[in-house]
C-alpha cells in the first residue's frame, strides 16, 4: 500500500472572546496570511495543517470556534474531542482578559481532563493600545500551570511557535504506537464519524 | 319607555315648534315636547280662556289648567334632563368604541401569543430563519464535506506526485470515492437543500 501522509492526528481547539483574533491566528499558521477585515466565525470551522516533530508527521486538525455567546451551545460540544486548547485574549481588550477565568471554567466543564491548555495574548504588535501588561498574562498562566505566549497574527510573532509547542506537549504525553486509523474525524465528541479514507 | 331613543333619533327637529308659532306646540308628539312648548301651550290656552270672559267657572277651570300645565312642565323638564344624560353617555360610549377599534389592529396579534412566543416579520431581511439545531446540523455537514474535500485533494496530490502509480489505484478505492460522493450528494439534498429551498426554488 502507499505511504502514509502522517503518523499522528492531533485535534486542537481555539477559544476566547469574540474579536480577539482566533481565526487570524489560525489563518496565519495554516496559510501564512493575514486579513484585516473582521468576519465573525459562524459557529465552528476548522483547518488542517501537517507538521513534523521528532521525526513524526503530525496532522493538526485545528477547530476554530465562534467567540460570540449565542454560539456557545454549538461550540462547547467540540471541547470534548480536543487534545489541546488554545485560549486567546486580546492585549488591547481588558474585558477579553477578564473573561479568561470564564473560558477556563468552560474547559473544566466540557473538555477532557487531560487536555493540554495554552494561553495566548494576541495583537502584541499593537503595543500603543495595550491595556493588559505581559506580566498579568504570565501570572494567570502560572497560577493555572499552563504555557503562555504573546502573539501577533498580523506581525507573525510566536504563532508557529505556539502551535508547535502545544503539539510537542501533546506528543510528549502520547503513547508511542502505530496509528490505527487514517480518518479525520470531524464529529463533535464522538458523534458522526467522517469518511474513512484508505488513501495514502 | 321609548322616549329617549325617539328623542335621540332626531335632535335636529327640536326647534321646529318655534318656527310653527305657539300653536305648533300642540301639534307636536308628546315625546318631543320641551318646556318651551309647554309655555307656548299655556300662552295659547290662557289667551282662549281670557276670550271666554270673567265667568267664575272659567276662573275655577283656569286654576286647574295652570296646575296641569305646571305638572306637564315638570315632567317634560325631567324627561329632557334624562335624555340629555343618556345622550352624553351615548356619545362617550361611541368615542370609546372608536378608540378600541383604532387600537385593535396593532394590538391584535399579540393577544393570542404565549409568554415565550414572538412575532416574525416575514419582510424583515434580518429575521431569524433557522433553529440552532439546524445551524448545528449544517455546520457539522459543512465540516464533514470540507474534511472529505481535503482528503480527496490529498489523494489527488498523491497521484500527481507519483506516490501512487495509477494502476495501483484499483477499483476498491475508486468505489470508496464514488460511494462517498453519491452519499454526500444525497445528504446535501436532504439537509442543506432543504434549508435553502426557500431561495433555490425549483432549481433542483
Amino acid at each position: 500500500m502507499a505511504k502514509k501522509t502522517y503518523d499522528l492526528l492531533f485535534k486542537l481547539l481555539l477559544i476566547g472572546d469574540s474579536g480577539v483574533g482566533k481565526t487570524c491566528v489560525l489563518f496565519r499558521f495554516s496559510d501564512d496570511a493575514f486579513n484585516t477585515t473582521f468576519i465573525s466565525t459562524i459557529g465552528i470551522d476548522f483547518k488542517i495543517k501537517t507538521v513534523e516533530l521528532q521525526g513524526k508527521k503530525i496532522k493538526l486538525q485545528i477547530w476554530d470556534t465562534a467567540g460570540q455567546e449565542r454560539f456557545h451551545t454549538i461550540t462547547t460540544s467540540y471541547y470534548r474531542g480536543a487534545m489541546g486548547i488554545m485560549l486567546v485574549y486580546d492585549i488591547t481588550n481588558g474585558k477579553s482578559f477578564e473573561n479568561i477565568s470564564k473560558w477556563l471554567r468552560n474547559i473544566d466543564e466540557h473538555a477532557n481532563e487531560d487536555v493540554e491548555r495554552m494561553l495566548l495574548g494576541n495583537k502584541c504588535d499593537m503595543d500603543d493600545k495595550r491595556v493588559v501588561p505581559k506580566g498579568k498574562g504570565e501570572q494567570i498562566a502560572r497560577e493555572h500551570g499552563i504555557r503562555f505566549f504573546e502573539t501577533s497574527a498580523k506581525a507573525n510573532i510566536n504563532i508557529e511557535k505556539a502551535f508547535l509547542t502545544l503539539a510537542e506537549d501533546i506528543l510528549r504525553k502520547t503513547p508511542v504506537k502505530e496509528p490505527n486509523s487514517e480518518n479525520v474525524d470531524i464529529s463533535s465528541g464522538g458523534g458522526v464519524t467522517g469518511w474513512k479514507s484508505k488513501c495514502c | 319607555m321609548d322616549a329617549p331613543p325617539a328623542r335621540a333619533g332626531d335632535e335636529e327637529d327640536e326647534e321646529e315648534g318655534d318656527e310653527a308659532g305657539p300653536e305648533g306646540a300642540l301639534a307636536k308628539s308628546p315625546l318631543q315636547l320641551t318646556a318651551d312648548d309647554v309655555y307656548d301651550i299655556s300662552y295659547v290656552v290662557g289667551r282662549e280662556l281670557m276670550a271666554l270672559g270673567s265667568d267664575p267657572r272659567v276662573t275655577q277651570l283656569q286654576f286647574k289648567i295652570v296646575r296641569v300645565l305646571e305638572m306637564l312642565e315638570a315632567l317634560v323638564s325631567e324627561g329632557g334632563l334624562a335624555a340629555e344624560e343618556l345622550r352624553l353617555e351615548r356619545d362617550s360610549l361611541r368615542r370609546e368604541v372608536a378608540a378600541l377599534r383604532a387600537a385593535r389592529p396593532a394590538a391584535g396579534p399579540e393577544v393570542n401569543l404565549g409568554p415565550d412566543k414572538m412575532v416574525v416579520d416575514l419582510t424583515d431581511p434580518n429575521r431569524p430563519r433557522f433553529t440552532l439545531q439546524e445551524l448545528r446540523d449544517v455546520l457539522q455537514e459543512r465540516n464533514k464535506f470540507k474534511s472529505q474535500l481535503l482528503l480527496v485533494q490529498e489523494e489527488l496530490q498523491c497521484y500527481r506526485s507519483g506516490l501512487i502509480p495509477p494502476r495501483e489505484g484499483p477499483g476498491g478505492r475508486e468505489k470508496d470515492v464514488l460511494v462517498a460522493r453519491t452519499s454526500s450528494n444525497k445528504e446535501e439534498r436532504t439537509i442543506i437543500r432543504k434549508l435553502f429551498s426557500f431561495r433555490s426554488g425549483k432549481q433542483m
